[in-house]
Parts: structure tokens; C-alpha cells; sequence
């Protein structure tokens, strides 16, 4: 990260930091915030695996069920809901490790279906295991919650901590070397990169961070059900937010999410999944045209209209 | 829990007709798989509107499923090529994930059309024979199973004589064997690879097309046959034609008998826990793993 991203990111962390003040606690602004914040960590956290591994994973919303799961069935057992967050982490993390070692024998797109399949499965063993998820009935969760003001900052952190770790690991000599497996694995391999090690690193982490919101998203709605947290959609938007934005890049994630949760409260209207025909033509057209996203074509638009300027200047300066 | 022969009988036909369904709808991904090597996840997309196109003709021309299909086939063999030509070729030769996530991208866009369409409520099609069913012996079997299981089968077997005596079935056989040499051996391999992408279009369509005479749909309803369809080819091996029908039976087998000593939610858990473990641990399919087992 250069430090004009830097100062950018912490301009940016104030304006959030102020902005419940700004429009004096105003309940739409203060969800339209969580929400954002939850998707916007999910697409970081996604993309430290899909991004800087160039991983692709369809199963991260098992991730994000258990995290909701651990938080809503420890909850009901009398547990400070601040408390179960570390476990639904824990567990996340033990699962995150149960799928990524035998599937991490697998790469690219059949990495992608292997992680389909689990994804799709945890839904079903959800729905099927009462005792701790309530079935298809879900889990109706105490009312005792904190304000939503708390939730917005508990959120911010959430996403801060998701973006400083990004940026850490990128910096790392984790981030190198799932960079030097996404471009040749087996040029890695051969150079002495621990590939699997590396992929089960990232992969856990990611997990981690998105059981975090899992659980946190369970106290904010104080319903949980499998449909809904092991559902597709969230796995699918886990793979869509930073692909759109730019996938690998540490601004993507952020640019990808915020979008994405935008699109989807306007055109909720229209019919519920809307934004996501929106997604999977932007998601076509950026696959044909500009795999990094809408960042890269932020960037070609940004050194277009500088070079035009340059053009002008280089012969001027070259006549006398 | 015991069960008597008879009811085993009853179970085993069962697996045997979904099977043949099985069969028709995850050939289309074998064959795209085997030509071009993409992991084609519009397939979900394109059985789906399928489904819905048999729908929308039924519902205004009193058309029959059956006779829709075969409408469907060759409409969605055309959508396919022309598929192939504006978009898929272009990264047909591209990072394998860029492929794969384009062809999803197309999954969402079908499906939220279909939304933006036909809604999202349950839709079916109810025919003269919907709730018919034979006796043969102690065995009383639906029609609808047997017709969508005498289509498939028909299909299959069109299939399988295009794929033997046709010069095109022969170079797209060929093309799946071996890109280049095919290209050296002057196949014309963009040609091919149209005519695959088509076909597999098209099959997939069909697939979706048999399925409104079983079961009630909606948009969402493609992904759940995608992940089968899916199991079935890694199963089979990927590629093959025989791989399909062998990786067709082993799932249904498996979940029809799976289902007798599981409770019945659980039953679509066997194909994805399928999926996960052939992928990871029998590379090459079932026949693959047999065919090691020989060479040893």
C-alpha cells in the first residue's frame, strides 16, 4: 500500500467514523451502513484466497453459517453473544482446514465445482441438524441487543480489520508466495513455496474474518435461518463483490461490496434478485474485456486522460 | 429397518429410470467438457429456461412436454452456437477459472431473466398421464418416469449413432481426444467446437424440458440437476459416453438406496457429498479407477 492509498484509507475510515453524526443517527443510514460493512468484509476476506491466490471458492457461505450458528445456538444457551464470537471463528477455522485439505489437491475450476458441492451440502446437513440450528424452523434469537449504533462501529472494525489484514498480506511473505501460486503453481512449487500450506493459510483466514460477520450479522437480526445463512446467494455474492470490483487488489473488495449492497437495496423493488442479473452481465463483460475488474477500468480511464495531456506536451517541448 | 424383495425391485427400477434422466442431462456438460475443456455452470441456466420455454409453449399451444422438447432441442442448439461464436470462443482458450466465471455470469443472467419473466412462483405442467401409472408384475411405475426415461433413452441412442457414423460426431470425438492433432489433422476445430457447444446446449435444454414432467419448477430450480449433472461426469470420468451413463447409474443407485436408511431431506446430500469426494479423490472417475486397477 503507498501512502497516498494510506492516507486515501484513513480519510476514508473518518468519514465512516462520522457519518452516524453527520446525519444524527438516522436508523436508515446507520443499516444501510452495517450491511454495507458486512458485504464489504465478506469480499476482503474472499479475496485473500479468490484473489490473491486466485482461488475460487463457491462454498464460503458455509463459512459465514457457522459463524451465525455458533453465535446463535451458544446465545440461546446463555452465552454473551460478544463471547461465541471467537468460537463460531474457532469452528469455522477447524471446517475451513476439514475442506481445504483434501480439496486443495484439486486446482482452478476444479478446485471451484469441489468447493460447489461443499457449499451446496451444508445447506442440506443444516436444515437436518435441529438440535443446533433449528431446522427448517430456523432460530429465533433473544431481543436483549445492543442499539444499532453499536452494531455500525462493531461492523467498521470488522471491515478495518479485514483491510489492514488484506494489506498485511499482501506485504507478507504469505502474500508472495500465494501471488507466485496464482501465476504457475508449479513454477512455485518447484522454487520451494509450500503451496498447500500456503492455500490452507489463506483460506482459513478468510474463512475467520467472514464467521466474524456470520456471527455478528445473528445478533444483529436475531433470526437466523439455513436458507438464509448457508444459503447460494451469499456464496455467490462472496465470488461476485470482489470479481466486479477487482479481484486481487486490496481497493476491489471495497469498491465491489459497497456497490453491491447498493445495487441490491435499489432494485429490491423490482423483484429480489434483481442486482443480480446486473452482477452477472457486469461480471460477463469484465471476464471478456477487463479481468481486474471495475478498479482496472477505473485505472485504464485514469491514465487515459493523463496521457492525453502528455501527448500535448511532448512535442511542444520538443520544437525549440 | 428391513425391506422385501419386492420393495428392493420397486427401488432398484426407480434408480434405473432416474438414471436415464440423469444421463441426458449431464451428457450436454460432458460433451462441452470434452471438446473444449470449460466447466460449462450455464448448464443450470439453460435446462432451467428450458423448463420454462416447454411451459410457455404448453401453456399457449397446449403443446405436450414431449413434443416440446423436441422443440426446444433444436432452438437451443442455435442459441448455443450462436454463444459459442459472440462470446465463448473469444475465452475459449483463456485461463480456465476466466471461462468459468463468464459461463456463471450467464447462469445469473438466464436465471434473473426467467425472475424477471416468469416470477417466482412454483410453476408445472399437468398432462392427461401426469398421474397415471402401469402395473407390471407387483411393480406399478409412473408414466411420466417412463416416458422421460423412453426419451432420454431415444436421445442417447441418436446420440450415440451421430457420435459414431457422422463425420461431425467423429471429429468432435476427435477434438476431445486430442485438440491439436485434430487441428493438424485438418478438422476444422472452431467448426467443432460450435457445433459441441450447441449440441450440449441444446441437450441440456432438452434435459430441462422432460424434467417439467416430473417435477414443479422455478428459476432457482437448474442449480440443484447442475451439481448432478456435475457428480454424474466425475463420476464417469469427465468425457466419456459410456462414463455417463456408468456415473449416471452409480448416483442414482446410491441415492435410492442411500435414501432407504436416511431420512429423506438428506437424499440431495449424496450427490454433492459425491461430487466433492470423486473430484478429489478418484481423478479419471470410477473408470478410471478401474482401469488402474487393471493396468497394475
Amino acid at each position: 500500500m503507498s501512502r497516498r492509498e494510506a492516507i486515501a484509507a484513513l480519510a476514508l475510515l473518518v468519514a465512516l467514523v462520522l457519518v452516524p453524526f453527520v446525519f444524527s443517527g438516522s436508523i436508515y443510514v446507520l443499516d444501510l451502513g452495517v450491511l454495507t460493512f458486512l458485504f464489504v468484509s465478506q469480499a476482503q476476506a474472499w479475496n485473500i484466497l479468490g484473489g490473491f491466490a486466485g482461488q475460487v471458492s463457491f462454498g464460503y457461505a458455509a463459512f459465514f453459517g457457522i459463524g451465525a450458528y455458533a453465535t446463535g445456538a451458544l446465545w440461546l444457551r446463555g452465552w454473551e453473544p460478544l463471547l461465541t464470537l471467537p468460537v463460531g471463528a474457532l469452528a469455522a477455522a477447524i471446517f475451513s482446514l476439514l475442506i481445504g485439505l483434501p480439496a486443495f489437491r484439486l486446482t482452478g475450476p476444479y478446485f471451484a465445482i469441489g468447493t460447489l458441492g461443499v457449499g451446496l451440502a451444508m445447506r442440506v446437513v443444516a436444515l437436518n441438524t435441529e438440535a443446533i440450528t433449528g431446522g427448517a424452523s430456523g432460530l429465533t434469537l433473544p431481543t436483549t441487543i445492543p442499539p444499532k449504533l453499536w452494531f455500525y462501529y462493531a461492523m467498521l472494525v470488522l471491515v478495518v480489520a479485514c483491510f489492514v489484514i488484506s494489506a498485511a498480506v499482501r506485504r507478507s511473505r504469505l502474500g508472495m508466495a500465494l501471488t507466485a501460486l496464482r501465476l504457475d503453481q508449479a513454477a512455485a512449487e518447484s522454487s520451494g513455496v509450500h503451496v498447500a500450506l500456503y492455500k490452507n493459510v489463506a483460506h482459513t483466514l478468510g474463512a475467520v474474518l467472514v464467521a466474524v460477520g456470520g456471527g455478528i450479522y445473528a445478533v444483529y437480526f436475531q433470526y437466523i435461518h439455513p436458507d438464509q445463512v448457508f444459503g447460494f446467494e451469499i456464496s455467490i455474492g462472496m465470488v461476485l463483490m470482489p470479481i466486479i470490483g477487482g479481484v486481487g487488489t486490496l481497493w476491489g473488495p471495497l469498491l465491489g461490496g459497497t456497490l453491491y449492497y447498493a445495487l441490491q437495496d435499489t432494485l429490491l423493488t423490482v423483484f429480489p434478485f434483481a442486482h443480480l442479473l446486473v452482477y452477472g452481465l457486469l461480471l460477463m463483460i469484465i471476464m471478456l474485456i477487463e479481468p481486474r475488474g471495475l478498479v482496472g477500468m477505473l485505472q485504464l480511464l485514469g491514465r487515459g486522460r493523463k496521457r492525453r495531456p502528455a501527448q500535448q506536451t511532448q512535442p511542444a517541448a520538443a520544437t525549440p | 429397518m428391513h425391506y422385501s424383495l419386492a420393495d428392493l425391485t420397486g427401488v432398484l427400477v426407480g434408480a434405473i429410470l432416474t438414471a436415464g434422466l440423469y444421463a441426458v442431462m449431464s451428457y450436454g456438460l460432458a460433451l462441452i467438457y470434452g471438446v473444449m475443456k470449460l466447466v460449462n455452470l450455464s448448464h443450470a441456466g439453460t435446462m432451467m429456461f428450458g423448463a420454462f420455454i416447454t411451459l410457455t409453449l404448453n401453456r399457449a399451444f397446449h403443446l405436450d412436454p414431449i413434443l416440446g422438447s423436441l422443440v426446444v432441442l433444436p432452438l437451443f442448439f442455435g442459441f448455443g452456437v450462436a454463444l459459442y461464436a459472440f462470446v465463448v470462443r473469444r475465452i475459449a482458450r483463456s485461463d480456465p477459472i476466466v471461462s468459468l466465471l463468464l459461463l456463471f455470469g450467464l447462469w445469473l443472467v438466464l436465471q434473473n431473466i426467467a425472475y424477471l419473466i416468469w416470477g417466482t412462483q412454483d410453476q408445472s405442467i399437468v398432462t392427461a398421464y401426469t398421474y397415471s401409472t402401469i402395473k407390471i408384475g407387483f411393480l406399478s411405475i409412473s408414466v411420466t418416469r417412463l416416458v422421460v426415461f423412453g426419451g432420454g433413452l431415444v436421445a442417447l441412442a441418436a446420440l450415440a449413432w451421430f457420435m459414431s457414423r457422422t463425420y461431425t460426431g467423429r471429429a468432435i470425438r476427435a477434438v476431445s481426444l486430442n485438440y491439436q492433432a485434430s487441428r493438424l489433422a485438418g478438422i476444422d476445430v472452431e467448426r467443432i467446437s460450435a457445433i459441441a457447444f450447441g449440441l450440449g446446449t441444446g441437450l441440456a435444454a432438452f434435459g430441462g424440458s422432460l424434467l417439467t414432467l416430473l417435477f414443479s419448477f422455478t428459476p432457482d430450480f437448474g442449480g440443484l440437476f447442475q451439481a448432478k449433472a456435475f457428480c454424474v461426469i466425475v463420476l464417469g470420468g469427465l468425457s466419456s459416453f459410456v462414463g455417463v451413463a456408468f456415473g449416471s447409474l452409480i448416483l442414482s443407485l446410491a441415492e435410492s438406496f442411500g435414501v432407504l436408511y436416511m431420512r429423506a431431506s438428506l437424499q440431495n446430500l449424496i450427490a454433492f457429498a459425491l461430487l466433492f469426494i470423486a473430484l478429489v479423490f478418484m481423478p479419471g472417475g470410477l473408470m478410471g479407477l478401474l482401469q488402474s486397477r487393471r493396468s497394475r
